[in-house]
């Protein structure tokens, strides 16, 4: 786990500027430090020597000030550079899993983990760690280098003890690391079982074993809080033990000092300045070892975006081989030639060698189930890459056998992908010819009723015609659907092959059905059999 | 309310980190303190002798300082952590009654999803919040009555700039949580987008709208910037507040230092105290923060958790048969007040008898099978099982009657055994073998490397929508419950597989009462009695 990732900056420019930003303001902030040493010794100096005092208490409040305004600043800079590393992260990640066809892509949940928590997870370590390891590379040095022109013995006893810190806390990292590691992971499935056993709650509760889990809850959570504290009493000994070793410098320091003032070899100003600088010289280092544990989420997730944003091996991207030149077959919108598809990790072949011609008009699939249809309209519309063979389509709209509904209003679902400028009076238009629009009309708040993830409180039929009506308001000039009658009653049915026969006159329909209404209503039949599906003979 | 319990049975445990950390902080103080006069005290050319008690205390102080901050950090940490695990198990049992009907028609997995994360930021405050305040306070409290004993007016300049601090910490929690919802609510939506793009990146490929999703997540992070910028308005006022006024002290303090009949090395301890005690006052400006996210996560807590379960579990009347022969006598009902979506509807159900519940869309068949399945009372007539209504029967017992194969199957972090034997504790791996077969994941099961014992769930092996369901239907077939409610089992799978389904699922569950809801015809040949829910509705 590397503290910096250099990557982060090239793959992420928008985070440089923020970055900078913060790292300025963290050592301007180590510079205001040293200042306000320098002017409380003078303080204290002539409060001391009962002389002219106002001027030196002046520096003294002015030197607040300043470390007030920056104090400010770093909040404020800080609160949205988190973000706007976070953001610009997850804009990237996101970004570029919507350009790659799914064999490029990580599983859903991973996605929605890395997205979501891996990018707010970046926030702390962009705002806060960022900013003290700045601070500690810088205000050390700044430190030590005023000591020198102050009191030079003193700034040679801290510069030879100012590494131990480091020294000490990477031999307590190094012991401990195995252990650490070990006792991550099972601090993680602990930290977990209470999430796991929450989001189960319903089904717990049907089958009647909620309560019994509410003793296993206790017992985890006392276990979690165990092994927890297990690790913190290690990681709060060490910063302890380096906080007593900081102290026990300055006290050599001081020691020295001490028995310098009293030989009257040094005055009073420079002692004082002497023991206010050297503490300066070692927070800054305890900070950004107490601050990484913080930020260590953070560090993991940068890694696995950086991961996703340079996958290992050549993906290609999604459309590349989709070439433009349909036009040269000026009938065909879509042309499918010798296409081969195994999923990724397995052997068997979903599809061998399918050769597939759709112009305008309805071109029906049907097959038996596992021949594969699914995963030929996949094909088509480019969310997975053939191992195989080419795909060349016109711009395509995907009507999947469970068509996705975002969770927000029955405008959003229905407006969701159209083209810009499309209005509500269309989304109504399109509602009126799939038949929902008394329906919708009939909701308490119409167009604008909620409906949650996948569409709770619609049935599976609703939401294949409200998905239908998306797919009136694209503009695609090639429609695929999956299975569009599965879940219609008979009137339901009869409205949606209206509908697909009216397409089917000006864009380019594929349908994949086991409906003899449907096959009956084709321009082109074409017959998928499982037969296809050999093992390869030698895989690559 | 139960986190208040959990609240109040901690609160001595935190009192003594609040000390802990009181000591240090204090140590701190007077670490500079004493070697301020130390310095001072030294440039006097003294005999060493008399400054002994002073290098030794300084020693001390030093020592002190890591040390208190250790037992503070430790203490408070597990106090916390015990916390935690109090007010988890509490929550967790005060969900039982409310779910599955409370917990919103909606998602309901991302709502319990909420509640994990609201009960760490409530009770993370504790660290956060208390121990820095309290700590801040003894120390605050030592200085005051240290310099008071040197010089009276000292005292008085440290008593008025400590609560000078305490005003703007007042005032930096009240913008902190006056900007906390809108803060939350672009955070809620950036979450809701990115998840949206991160899960179902397929589907918007599908249907084109990649480019819509992507502004869509743009201008979210833009207000969520634009609230964060609101909202560190609170904290910097506190990191501005205790700085100025730290300034304006030490001021104060040379003059009294300068105009009070002193030696030097206290006139020196005075004008360093400030400084010093300044440390101990900074974090504030992150507890401002803590407290007011925290406030805003209990409330949302306390919200769910206040509403009145959907079923009374007043009933204590056990059934009778393990037959139930169960009825419903013009039943209407609804998931919110005011609005019925089912009913009313009489339905007769002996025991054994198939019944297909079908109907127009949207016509109420999973609300009429919430009712029967016990997650949701009757608003009006009566649902009767062997004669008696439900409301007079033991609801755990009426519920242990019958088996729900839900929307939302949940597949658990365990072994594909646990999973499966939740639904019926005394199973043999024979039993769930041969479940497994019925619900036809035979092919599934064989490919799975540790078979009974492979992890499924998150850290382990994916499961498909298709399995999920499969997995819940095995669920039901083992639970050997007399009457199995079926919410369109087989939505999810192509025509074969379903039909091939539904038949086992009749063999298996022959002697059984059945409700399916469906809108497919697969296995409808082989009930006995198909409801049309609502003949007259039209969509």
């Amino acid at each position: 786990m590397k503290p910096f990732d250099p990557g982060l900056l090239r793959e992420v420019p928008a985070i440089r500027r923020p970055i900078a930003l913060l790292a300025v303001v963290a050592a301007a902030q180590g510079a205001a430090a040293i200042g306000l040493a320098f002017a409380l010794a003078g303080l204290v100096t002539d409060v001391v020597a009962q002389r002219d005092w106002q001027t030196s208490a002046a520096w003294a409040a002015a030197a607040f000030l300043v470390r007030a305004g920056l104090g400010m600043l770093v909040d404020r800079v800080g609160a949205t550079a988190g973000t706007s590393v976070s953001s610009a992260l997850r804009r990237r990640v996101l970004a570029r899993w919507v350009a790659a066809p799914s064999e490029a892509r990580p599983a859903p949940e991973r996605a929605r983990t890395l997205a979501v928590q891996g990018a707010e997870a970046v926030e702390p370590y962009a705002a806060r760690f960022l900013p003290a390891l700045v601070a500690g590379a810088v205000v050390p040095v700044l430190a030590v280098g005023a000591l020198f022109v102050v009191d030079p013995l003193s700034a040679l006893i801290v510069v030879v003890t100012l590494p131990l810190l480091p020294l000490f806390a990477a031999l307590i990292g190094r012991t401990t690391e195995d252990d650490t590691m070990s006792r991550w992971r099972a601090l993680e499935q602990l930290a977990g079982h209470f999430g796991d056993v929450m989001r189960g709650l319903p089904t717990l509760v049907a089958f009647g074993r909620a309560r019994r889990q509410v003793d296993v809850v206790r017992a985890v959570s006392e276990q979690h809080r165990a092994a927890t504290m297990r690790t913190l009493r290690l990681a709060f000994l060490s910063s302890a033990a380096l906080e007593l070793l900081a102290t026990i410098s300055v006290a050599i320091v001081a020691v020295t000092v001490g028995l310098r003032l009293t030989h009257g070899s040094v005055t009073l100003h420079v002692g004082l300045l002497a023991i206010l600088l050297s503490p300066e010289a070692y927070w800054p280092i305890r900070r950004v070892g107490a601050e990484f544990h913080a930020a260590a989420d953070g560090v993991t997730a940068i890694d696995s975006i950086l991961a996703e944003l340079n996958p290992p091996t050549d993906c290609p991207a999604l459309h590349a081989e989709r070439s433009e030149d349909v036009q040269r077959r000026a009938i065909s919108r879509v042309v499918v030639e010798g296409v081969t598809y195994s999923y990724p990790g397995a052997r068997v072949r979903v599809l061998d060698g399918v050769t597939l011609t759709a112009g305008r008009g309805l071109t029906v699939i049907t097959g038996p189930s596992g021949a594969g249809k699914s995963t030929l309209l996949d094909l088509v519309a480019g969310l997975r890459t053939p191992t195989n063979g080419t795909v060349e389509t016109e711009r395509t709209h995907y009507v999947t056998q469970r068509p996705f509904l975002p969770d927000g209003t029955i405008a959003d679902a229905v407006l969701l992908g159209s083209p810009a400028g499309t209005t509500p009076a269309d989304a109504w238009v399109a509602l009126r010819r799939v038949g929902l629009a008394g329906f919708v009309a009939g909701l308490p708040e119409g167009l604008d009723t909620r409906i949650g993830d996948d569409g709770f409180g619609l049935s599976a039929g609703q939401r294949t015609r409200l998905a239908l009506a998306r797919a009136l308001l694209s503009d695609a000039p090639v429609l695929l659907l999956d299975e569009p009658t599965a879940h219609l009653d008979t009137d339901a049915t009869a409205t949606v092959l209206g509908i697909i026969r009216e397409l089917a006159l000006v864009r380019g329909v594929v349908a994949v059905t086991h409906s003899a209404e449907l096959v009956a209503l084709a321009d082109e039949h074409v017959h998928l059999d499982s037969r296809r599906r050999l093992p390869e003979v030698a895989p690559a | 309310m139960s986190t208040s319990t959990t609240t109040s049975r901690r609160a001595p445990l935190d009192l003594l980190s609040g000390v802990w950390g009181g000591l240090a902080l204090t140590s701190g103080v007077a670490l500079t303190a004493t070697s301020g006069w130390l310095i001072v005290r030294a440039s006097e050319r003294p005999v060493i002798l008399t400054l002994l008690t002073a290098i030794v205390s300084v020693r001390a102080f030093g020592m002190a300082r890591p040390f208190f901050r250790y037992l503070e950090r430790v203490r408070s940490h597990d106090s916390a952590l015990a916390g935690l695990a109090g007010a988890r198990t509490d929550v967790y049992a005060a969900l039982i009654p409310l779910t599955p009907a409370r917990l919103g028609r909606r998602s309901r997995s991302a709502v319990l999803s909420g509640v994990v994360d609201d009960l760490t930021d409530v009770v993370e405050a504790h660290v956060r919040v208390r121990v820095p305040l309290w700590s801040a306070a003894l120390a605050a409290t030592f200085t005051t009555i240290l310099t008071a004993a040197l010089v009276p007016t000292a005292g008085v300049v440290v008593l008025s700039w400590v609560a000078a601090v305490g005003a703007v910490t007042a005032l930096g929690l009240h913008l902190e949580r006056a900007s906390q919802p809108v803060l939350g609510a672009a955070r809620a939506e950036v979450s809701r987008v990115a998840e949206l793009v991160g899960r179902h990146t397929g589907e918007l490929q599908a249907i084109g709208a990649e480019g819509e999703v992507l502004d869509q997540l743009d201008r979210a992070q833009v207000s969520l910037d634009r609230a964060l910028r609101r909202q560190c308005r609170g904290r910097a006022l506190v990191t501005g507040g205790v700085l100025t006024l730290t300034g304006l002290a030490t001021l104060a303090m040379a003059r009294v230092a300068v105009e009070a009949d002193i030696s030097a090395g206290v006139a020196a301890l005075l004008v360093v105290v400030p400084a010093a005690l300044a440390d101990a006052l900074l974090p504030l400006a992150d507890a401002v923060r803590a407290r007011a996210r925290a406030e805003q996560s209990g409330d949302r807590v306390t919200a769910l958790l206040d509403q009145a379960p959907a079923v009374a579990g007043a009933g204590t009347i056990p059934p009778t048969s393990t037959a139930p022969h169960l009825r419903l006598d013009a039943v209407g009902a609804g998931w919110v007040d005011g609005r019925l979506d089912v009913g009313p509807v009489t339905l007769d159900l002996p025991p054994g008898q198939r019944t297909a519940i079908v109907g127009a869309n949207g016509s109420g068949k999973s609300t009429l099978l919430a009712v029967l399945a016990r997650a949701l009372d009757p608003r009006s007539g009566r649902y009767l099982v062997d004669g008696h209504d439900v409301l007079d029967l033991a609801l755990d017992d009426v519920r242990d009657l019958i088996a729900v194969v839900d929307d939302e199957p949940h597949i658990f972090a365990a072994d594909l055994r646990a999973n499966l034997v939740l639904a019926h504790p005394k199973a043999s791996d024979e039993d769930i073998v041969d479940a497994l077969r019925v619900a036809g994941l035979t092919e599934w099961f064989a490919a799975l490397p540790d078979g009974l014992g492979t992890r499924l769930g998150t850290g382990g092996r994916g499961v498909s929508g298709g399995e999920r369901a499969r997995l819940a239907l095995a669920r039901a077939v083992l639970s050997r419950r007399p009457v199995v409610l079926l919410d369109e089992p087989v939505a999810h799978l192509d025509h074969p597989t379903a039909a091939g389904v539904m038949r086992d699922v009749w063999a298996a569950t022959s002697g059984r009462t059945v409700v399916l809801v469906s809108h497919r015809h697969e296995g409808l040949d082989d009930v006995d009695v198909v409801v049309d829910l609502s003949p007259g509705t039209k969509e």
